[in-house]
């Protein structure tokens, strides 16, 4: 007992003041009862810089370096409470916590924490960092308020959901740079159509939100609503660009619509998804029938998130044969998708919906390094042909993609041939060119598919020189009976011979229509007749009898 | 570089609400504050109006006509903004301020005339790429009788 007792009197011994205190990252002031500084730590010199504290009186020092607040630290003294710290701004806006405490020795000891780095990024914690506008955490804080508001009052708040319509258009065709530069532009006209106490926040990407309150509803959030609607889609000017973007907005009102932040904020998006449904450009104020069946569209939505985060997509793939040698040259990657309820969904119904929801990025590269995974261990060296979406060439990436996949998969380069449709060279067909001319470079092919649909420019086949032509399936729909058919087919197998391209025949179902495909110059087909889409196991079954059959 | 001169030009349906006076009044308060305004940013052009609607020709360095433009786009005594022209140019067709009537109300023309007197507009200026005779066809079409 009593060596511990010594111990204790070893931490209590009297030190002199500044013993302990020169290095500490706390700035620490000793002031007299006079409240006159006797003494300053390193830190604390600093802080005061160029005034030299010893001999001030702390109210003079305060006032020196221009910090309000100052007299609340002797009135936490003075009114004898238990010290919590005080925050005091100085004129170049630091901020520092003060905490004053009585010394038994007499006067007392000053600690001061500069706190404006903490203080700070807890602001930025709040806000969007691109416009400055409230984040989603700060958003749901403040909505959290505004509910317990509207639950004491009785005074209704609306949330209001914003959209912008084409924003993506604008990032992808003209950069991010300018895409920021529009959004802090968006930015401001929220905060030009809104008042001091509403709330605007940037949810992310190109989706806000406002929380008004402090005005009858819905009267406030239909004007408020309507002159959104009307001011985002006003004419932007930027960087000598003229841009022109759209806002579909939905709207939930507290109480009536919910009193729950979550409940509203739910209500308030499946009015968005009604205003979009219903044209974009407008807004939607949330009935309840919206919530009675979420809309089958958005079911199917978050399904395909799940499927493609679950890998329930699956690749098939479909024989390609050489009319003159008869045999399997190639596979075409189909996607299939398998859902758990519904069956399989055809990839007409999906792929639009990916491409909507800005996931066919995704789905396209998981088709590309998996249909290049599956084909390098196929025991035969043939093609493996992979479409791609007009999507995929936005954002300048696809080139890489393709090579890192053929990098990861060991697949030779020369095996690969990508499908795309004329889609994908409508706009900024420069861009699109280089990338192709990329692939080229590496030695993967590339086809122009469904030829004969849409504009089938033949603009294209001149702009680049395409190793293929897939010949679309309506001119090979019965085409022994129908002669047109037969004279188109001839004319573009005609014009890929004089181009060097070669052409394969899709959708081939019968005997007389390969016949017919064949006496047409077409050099490869593919379709029913020839062999349906099978699995990744079949496929590796069917090219190991492939093997076989051709070493026997 | 950026910051080459441009021109932009608009017109808009004039939403504000009320009698003549109020027009005048709405009139005179935006063309007083596109000169003090625009005057710092070196920002000139002109003003057309009648009861219908509003049209502007902004010149200057490309990003105060932006400027100036995205703070016109919020302005709320006007809408549907019709943009006619954002381009390069080589010279101002506006050096300072002015303001036109444009209308056929023989009564907003004695009304106005007052207002337009001295501004200096002169619609010559414009008729070299023909945008004067559109905004002018245009600013009838919208025209609303005010007495």
């Amino acid at each position: 007992m009593k060596a511990s007792g010594e111990d204790q009197k070893t931490v209590l011994a009297p030190q002199p003041r500044s013993a302990a205190l020169p290095e500490m990252a706390t700035a620490v002031l000793i002031v007299d009862e006079d409240r006159q500084v006797e003494y300053v730590n390193t830190s604390a010199r600093d802080l005061f810089l160029p005034v030299e504290p010893i001999g001030c009186t702390l109210t003079a020092l305060f006032t020196s370096c221009g910090a309000t607040g100052g007299d609340e630290v002797f009135a936490e003294v003075d009114s004898g409470v238990a010290s919590t710290p005080v925050r005091l701004r100085l004129t170049d806006d630091r901020l520092l916590d003060c905490t004053l405490r009585p010394l038994s020795s007499g006067g007392f000891v000053l600690s001061m924490d500069d706190v404006t780095t903490y203080v700070r990024n807890a602001e930025m914690a709040e806000r969007d960092a691109l416009t400055g506008l409230a984040n989603r955490k700060a958003l749901r804080d403040r909505l959290v308020e505004r509910l317990t508001n509207v639950a004491r009052t009785g005074q209704a708040a609306a949330l209001l959901y914003i959209d912008l319509d084409r924003f993506k258009a604008v990032n992808d065709t003209l950069g991010h740079p300018i895409g920021d530069t529009l959004l802090r532009k968006v930015a401001e006209r929220f905060k030009s159509a809104t008042r001091d106490g509403d709330i605007v926040a940037r949810l992310g990407g190109d989706e806000f939100a406002v929380i008004q309150s402090d005005t009858p509803q819905p009267a406030g959030a239909q004007a408020l609503a309507t002159r959104l609607v009307d001011l985002i889609g006003r004419a932007y000017a930027i960087d000598g660009h003229l841009l022109h973007i759209g806002a579909s907005v939905g709207v939930a009102i507290a109480p009536i619509d919910g009193r729950e932040p979550d409940v509203l904020l739910k209500n308030a998006d499946l009015a968005l998804y009604r205003a979009k449904a219903e044209g974009r450009g407008c807004y939607r104020m949330f009935a309840p029938e919206m919530a009675d069946h979420l809309p089958a569209r958005r079911a199917l939505e978050t399904d395909l998130r799940r499927a493609l985060a679950l890998k329930q997509l699956q690749l098939l793939y479909q024989p390609q044969y050489n009319l003159a040698s008869k045999l399997i040259i190639g596979f075409e990657a189909l996607i299939r998708w398998h859902h758990p309820t519904r069956g399989v969904v055809p990839p007409e119904e999906f792929i639009p919906l990916a491409e909507e929801i800005s996931i066919i990025g995704a789905i396209g590269e998981w088709v590309l390094r998996t249909a290049c995974k599956q084909a390098a261990a196929w025991p035969v060296p043939v093609t493996i042909a992979v479409n791609l979406s007009p999507v995929q060439f936005r954002g300048g990436k696809l080139a890489e993609t393709v090579t890192s996949a053929l990098a990861q998969s060991q697949l030779d380069a020369h095996r690969l041939e990508l499908e795309i449709t004329e889609g994908a060279l409508l706009n900024d067909t420069n861009d699109v060119l280089k990338t192709l001319n990329r692939l080229r470079e590496v030695g993967v092919a590339v086809t122009m598919d469904d030829f004969g649909t849409g504009y089938s420019s033949l603009g294209y086949l001149q702009k680049f020189p395409f190793d293929k032509i897939k010949i679309d399936q309506c001119f090979v729909r019965d085409i022994d009976s129908h002669v047109e058919r037969q004279a188109i087919f001839r004319a573009v197998t005609g014009l890929a011979a004089a181009l060097r391209m070669k052409t394969i025949a899709e959708g081939v179902e019968t005997e007389g229509e390969l016949a017919c495909v064949g006496a047409a110059g077409c050099d490869e087909v593919q379709g029913y007749l020839t062999g349906r889409p099978i699995s990744a196991e079949a496929t590796m079954a069917l090219l190991a009898t492939t093997c076989s059959a051709e070493a026997a | 570089m950026s910051d080459e001169l441009y021109r932009l030009v608009y017109y808009s349906h004039n939403t504000v609400t009320g009698d003549a006076d109020a027009v005048e009044a709405a009139i005179i308060s935006i063309l007083a504050k596109s000169q003090v305004n625009n005057q710092r940013v070196d920002v000139t052009g002109a003003l057309m109006f009648n009861s219908g609607c509003f049209a502007q020709v902004l010149e200057g360095p490309r990003s105060a006509v932006e400027d100036v433009f995205e703070r016109i786009q919020q302005d709320d005594r006007h809408s549907d903004v019709s943009l006619l022209a954002f381009d390069p140019v080589a010279v101002r067709a506006f050096e300072n301020w002015s303001m036109g009537f444009v209308g056929a109300s023989i009564g907003d023309a004695a009304r106005y005339g007052v207002l337009v007197n001295g501004s200096g507009f002169d619609p010559a200026k414009m008729d070299g790429d023909a945008l004067f005779d559109t905004l002018r066809g245009l600013a009838m079409e919208e025209e609303h009788p005010t007495d």
